[in-house]
């Protein structure tokens, strides 16, 4: 499925490093002792069964949760404690397991909302709302449109994303990462709930983001057909301990992912 | 302009020829010989209308405009870097994508040079399109983005004649190898370069189009008949040019129209609404963001002129309907109200019929309460004509538009036609007909029933196919539609009542259109289906099933008791009931000049017709020939002249199960009309 | 009759727009935090008291000026004394802290600004105006230190709700409003968006305690206008900027005629003392309204979350 195009992700530089980080809610351990890598430009997918401890990576990542032990490394810098504004504003945007958009708000806005980092005009220019504050939300609104275009929704511009189907909520939610024109993507679960088309649509989109704005995407999947037609490198995690790293064909093969998987099939 | 467009006095028989504004054909003669192709227009109107809109295309969400001026300098340009690219004249040009600006553009710079383009369904999978390529010796491809290229790139190795893939979309392009590949910016940057290299290129591509001749083929559209594979149908420019030129004076169109583009670019309609009559009349297309936003692009631009087949209209009233119950009881309440209102009154007021004050003053109430908002909310508000055609549109469908006030008219029209053969005038609106002959337009009905017509817009023929053009065109230019048709002795209108293949003859040679006869039938809510019989036969005879819903609540409030559908079927009342329908049905034919196929006998079959025991399609359309041969005995009877008849049949039960199902069928005979004597004749 | 009915009419209306100045200050808060903030009276008993307090030894600008400054690091001493600490916090947690602020902004207003009643001179024009002298015998009065005031707040008001609907901060507070996390994930720093809606309603106090400072007079009870906004936004609903104000004029103008028209009708059938309608008819109304809408004229519809 995925076009050859020559790139040699093995030989990529580290974006982002996580060495030996352990998370733990009160008594109960939810990442222990997990390192792991994502180079820059790769597809990266993190498996395992239900309570593996994926989303708790992606919220160490983006900063909802501070780790207890370990080091993460992004962009060659080692951060500490980090809260998710910051995170953002480091270039790390994420969308959720459940959608979690601006439900009163229209698709349009939801995705200007994503951009708010990237206007700079001060509080009082937008409170006068003319001049350079116009200037640039137009300029914010050409960015945001071309990101509709991309993920083509302009039918739904307008319209409040609380009332749209599943499916196009999770395209929205995608559209208000990319307003970010982030340097590494993170989607918990973009194609939970989806029927088969939808599911090819979002796979087409995600590569997509890959190949044209050349974004680092770490993603979270339960489709099993999916990640391996998608990701260049494959994290498995299980109760929290990694137990399997590499290429999708590798860790098919891995026995203790066969094992993780039938000791908890559902 | 030349003879052969004038047509042949008097066809013979029921002919009927195009009046309407006639002494305008000598204006539109004089005006089609200064400007006799599409790029001669295109020049024209850059000169006429120089900076009114041509093209809009909603683009980032905002409507990017081109006036006719500009659309002249990108197709020039565009046209100058294809002929670099080796553009010849007669060379076939494949144009598939959506309703985009610069596909139309594509299609004017071919024919600019003598090309001609060959546009695609762009939904066709690769396969279908690698048949018309390949039949119509495709050299070059405009295509809208990338998942067009990719089709095409997975069949151009059997296609060695396509030698270039031109796309509008650069969008995931950028790795392919572009050997064989180019974006439209950089073929009318190569167009550009060259006409700024000096003023000797422009006249050459200028001398290129006056070079271009009327009678040259224009376009080749490619119809995908019922059976068999696909025939290219070439129009010339004179075909599209003058029906065009007609088709505007039919219905007064003028520069400031604006419709919106969203049909097909292979359907020859779209060719015609929003390229062939835009150039011609000099009103702006436009084109939509996507195709999902096209109500909402339509509100955006006010449409005033606007072409769609039925289905279209139907879907609209449908998700109108189904908001509606999502509604407040109040809203829904005043909804329902004032459709009422409209359905008496509307179509009433828009025939400008008398209508009572108390009328006029609901509607106009309505008008402001509920119709201006949902037709703004459809983007009609400012629709001045709307036509349907393609296939027969309900009634219920076409009488609830222009109960909203909606100028919804019908059109009957083919490819082989350039769309117009006949089409509704203003003022003579009938849910069952398709109207009077257009301009230049003449038709005639041959012995067979089937409807022949001769127009300036008739086509030249099929593309490498001069057997299939024999069958289709005679010699002295009629053109067999394939359908059958009468002309309505009352409103001297078209009809179309069946296909003309599966027209049949009673044995003293009268026509028989038995899905005609039973769509007749099936008008009555207690006959949900009816099966007519009567080819090769002395009269007609019918097989109905009863509505069990209609015509149980009927027996209910008469006090009428049955134990079973059958017994129900079987009641003499209900036997009683069904023969004033049939009756009915045998006076209307007899006043539409289908006297001759009037039913002397029916029966009610003492089971529904049931896709499962194959005696109808998934489609619910009944298989004629398996339901004679099935109830064999029955035919037998009513054509033997028994009172009754025994049946027995094999029955498929819901859970699966086959059982046998005998009944005693009961035969009543109708009463006819008079055949008039004269009508033998036709 | 129809002259008086309509002087109270537009008596109430004016009313009624001072109500919607105050609970656009709850709103505000409420749509951006979740938190129903109980200080709001306290806030604009303390702004008025300050402005009061400060005319008196300089110049009306100078004065409104500094007064802007105070509620502004009001503002800011709230978001990081209290707010910053309770993230996450339930709902009814942040509710007890601003019952706690309002208490203590009370007491603590009085102990540096003192407890006597102050005078606001805004040197308004007092002189009544008359209106449709030809329509009415006598015309209708209107006081024109009314007027002034509600032209103010109308135009506070209009201000605020353009601004919170179409510029990028308005569009942030909204999506802070609709989703913490989500709005974190983006890069909306929850933080400066809470310190920004308390300081703007903060301003909303200031100039809402001196618009009734001027009417009234500023004493303890301008704190006990804060709960005349409570029916108010029962009636608009909570999250609705629009429902704020069309809230505050039905309760306004209401309590007003019903003070005209259905005191008289009581009085006569129950025999009543009459009077005091003014008081109850709004909560009256806002019961009313809880039992039919509870999510109010323009709230959004109330969805348990399960």
């Amino acid at each position: 499925m995925r076009a050859p195009s020559g790139r040699d992700i093995a030989a990529g530089e580290a974006l982002l490093a996580v060495e030996n980080v352990s998370l733990a809610f009160g008594g109960v351990k939810a990442i222990s002792d997990v390192s792991f890598d994502i180079r820059r430009g790769e597809i990266r997918a993190i498996i395992g069964p239900n309570g593996a401890g994926k989303t708790s990576l992606l919220n160490v990542i983006n900063g909802f949760y501070q780790p207890q032990r370990g080091r993460i490394t992004f962009k060659g810098r080692p951060r500490s404690a980090m809260r998710p504004y910051e995170a953002a504003l480091g270039g790390i945007a994420r969308t959720f397991q459940n959608v979690a958009l601006f439900k009163g708000m229209t698709a349009l806005d939801n995705i200007m909302a994503g951009r708010a980092l990237k206007m700079r005009r001060g509080f009082f220019w937008q409170l006068l709302w003319i001049g350079p504050a116009l200037a640039e939300e137009i300029e914010q609104r050409r960015r945001v449109e071309e990101i509709i275009d991309f993920l083509k929704i302009q039918h739904v511009r307008k319209i409040q994303v609380g009332k749209l189907p599943y499916g196009l909520q999770k395209r929205v939610e995608l559209g208000r990462a990319l307003a970010m024109e982030p340097d590494l993507l993170l989607l918990d679960e973009p194609m939970a709930g989806m029927n088969l088309e939808e599911k090819e649509d979002m796979s087409r989109f995600i590569l997509d983001v890959n190949a044209y704005y050349g974004t680092t995407i770490a993603l979270i999947e339960h489709d099993m057909g999916v990640v391996m037609d998608l990701s260049d490198r494959v994290l498995v995690l299980d109760h929290g301990v990694k137990i399997a790293d590499g290429v999708p064909a590798e860790v098919q093969s891995n026995q203790a992912v066969i094992d993780a998987y039938l000791g908890l099939s559902h | 302009m030349r003879d052969n467009n004038l047509p042949a006095n008097g066809g013979k028989g029921l002919a009927a020829r195009g009046t309407g504004r006639g002494e305008g054909r000598i204006a539109v003669a004089t005006e089609a010989v200064c400007a006799d192709t599409f790029p001669k227009l295109l020049m024209r109107n850059a000169r006429l209308f120089a900076g009114r809109p041509a093209y809009r295309h909603k683009d980032l969400g905002i409507w990017q405009v081109w006036t006719w001026a500009q659309v002249l300098d990108e197709v020039r340009a565009f046209s100058v870097g294809l002929q670099e690219l080796g553009l010849a004249r007669n060379d076939k040009v494949a144009i598939i994508g959506s309703n985009r600006p610069r596909l139309y553009w594509a299609m004017c710079a071919a024919q600019a040079l003598g090309g001609v383009p060959v546009p695609i369904y762009a939904d066709s999978v690769a396969e279908e399109m690698a048949y018309i390529l390949d039949h119509a010796e495709v050299t070059i491809a405009v295509v809208e983005d990338q998942e067009q290229v990719d089709k095409l790139l997975s069949i151009v190795e059997r296609l060695p004649r396509l030698v270039l893939i031109v796309y509008d979309e650069p969008r995931g392009l950028r790795d392919y190898d572009h050997q064989r590949l180019k974006w439209i910016d950089d073929v009318q940057k190569v167009g550009r370069d060259r006409l700024s290299a000096g003023a000797g290129r422009l006249q050459r591509w200028e001398a290129a189009v006056a070079a271009g001749r009327g009678e040259d083929l224009a376009v080749m559209l490619y119809t995908s008949g019922t059976t068999g594979r696909p025939k290219g149908v070439m129009l010339t420019f004179d075909n599209l040019i003058v029906s065009a030129i007609n088709g505007n004076r039919f219905d007064s169109l003028g520069p400031d129209e604006e419709v919106v583009a969203y049909l097909p670019l292979a359907w020859v309609g779209d060719h015609v609404f929003s390229y062939a009559q835009p150039f011609t009349a000099g009103f702006c297309v436009n084109c939509p963001e996507s195709p999902e936003t096209v109500s909402e692009d339509r509100r955006e631009i006010g449409t005033t002129y606007a072409f769609a087949p039925p289905r279209i209209y139907e879907n609209l009233i449908t998700l109108t309907m189904v908001r509606m119950e999502d509604a407040g009881r109040f809203k829904r309440h005043m909804f329902h109200y004032f459709l009422a209102v409209a359905r008496r009154w509307g179509e009433k007021i828009l025939n400008r019929e008398k209508v009572p004050l108390h009328a006029r003053l609901l509607y106009w109430f309505g008008e402001r309460l509920m119709y201006g908002p949902l037709k703004n909310r459809l983007g009609v508000s400012r629709i001045r004509l709307a036509y349907t055609a393609g296939e027969a549109i309900g009634p219920e469908i076409f009488r609830f538009w222009r109960a909203l006030g909606v100028n919804l008219k019908q059109l009957y029209g083919q490819t082989e036609a350039s769309v117009y053969i006949t089409a509704q005038p203003d003022g003579e609106i009938y849910a069952d007909t398709v109207g009077r002959p257009n301009i230049g337009v003449d038709i005639k009905i041959d012995d067979n029933g089937e409807v022949l017509f001769k127009s300036p817009g008739v086509f030249a023929g099929y593309y490498k196919d001069p057997e299939k053009t024999a069958e289709t065109k005679t010699p002295d230019g009629w053109v067999h539609t394939g359908d059958a048709g009468l002309i309505d002795t009352k409103s001297g209108h078209l009809k179309i009542i069946d296909r003309a293949k599966d027209v049949g003859r009673l044995n003293d040679g009268s026509l028989l259109a038995p899905k005609y006869i039973e769509n007749k039938l099936k008008f009555y809510p207690n006959i949900r289906e009816a099966v007519v019989y009567g080819d090769k036969r002395d009269f007609v005879c019918a097989m109905l099933n009863i509505d069990l819903t209609a015509v149980g609540n009927w027996a209910e409030r008469n006090n009428i008791v049955y134990g079973s559908y059958q017994e129900l079927a079987g009641h003499p009342q209900v036997y009683d009931m069904l023969a004033e329908h049939v009756e009915e049905v045998n006076r209307s034919l007899a006043d539409e000049g289908m006297a001759g196929a009037q039913i002397r006998r029916f029966l009610v079959l003492h089971k529904e017709l049931d896709a499962d025991d194959g005696e109808i399609t998934r489609t619910q359309k009944v298989r004629r020939a398996f339901v004679a041969q099935r109830y064999a005995p029955l035919i037998a009877a009513l054509y033997g002249g028994a009172r009754e008849a025994d049946i027995s049949t094999e029955v498929t039960f819901e859970d699966g199960r086959k059982g046998m199902l005998s009944a005693r069928v009961k035969i009543r005979d109708v009463q006819t009309m008079p055949v008039p004597t004269m009508e033998k004749a036709a | 009759m129809l002259g008086p009915v309509l002087e109270t009419l537009i008596g109430g209306l004016m009313t009624g727009v001072l109500y919607s100045l105050v609970a656009l200050g709850f709103v505000l808060i409420f749509k951006a935090s979740g938190v129903f903030n109980f200080a709001q009276g306290a806030m604009v008993l303390f702004a008025a008291l300050s402005f009061a307090r400060l005319s008196e030894a300089m110049p009306l600008v100078l004065a409104f000026a500094l007064s802007v400054l105070i509620m502004i690091a009001l503002a800011y001493a709230i978001e990081f004394l209290v707010l910053r600490r309770l993230v996450n916090q339930e709902g009814i947690i942040l509710f007890m802290a601003t019952l706690g602020i309002a208490y203590f902004l009370e007491g603590f207003g009085q102990s540096i600004w003192g407890s006597d009643i102050y005078k606001i001179g805004l040197g308004l024009p007092t002189n009544p105006i008359f209106i449709l002298e030809s329509v009415f015998p006598g015309g209708l009065l209107i006081d024109p230190a009314e007027l002034i005031a509600a032209i103010i707040c109308a135009v506070m008001v209009l201000v605020l709700a353009v601004f919170f609907q179409v510029t990028r901060i308005g569009r942030a507070l909204r999506a802070v409003a609709d989703d913490h996390q989500a709005a974190q994930s983006v890069g909306i720093p929850l933080n400066h968006i809470w310190l920004m809606v308390w300081a703007v309603s903060g301003l909303v106090a200031l100039v809402a305690g001196m618009m009734w400072g001027a009417k009234l007079g500023v004493q303890f009870s301008l704190s006990l206008i804060a709960l005349k906004a409570l029916p108010v936004l029962i009636l608009g609903g909570f999250t609705s900027i629009p429902g704020a104000i069309v809230g505050g004029l039905i309760i306004g103008a209401g309590e007003k005629l019903a003070e005209v028209l259905l005191a008289p009708v009581l009085i006569r059938t129950f025999d009543l003392a009459g009077g005091g309608i003014e008081n109850w008819f709004a909560y009256v109304l806002a019961l009313v309204f809880l039992l039919v809408r509870p999510q109010g004229l323009f709230g959004e519809r109330i969805i348990e979350r399960v």
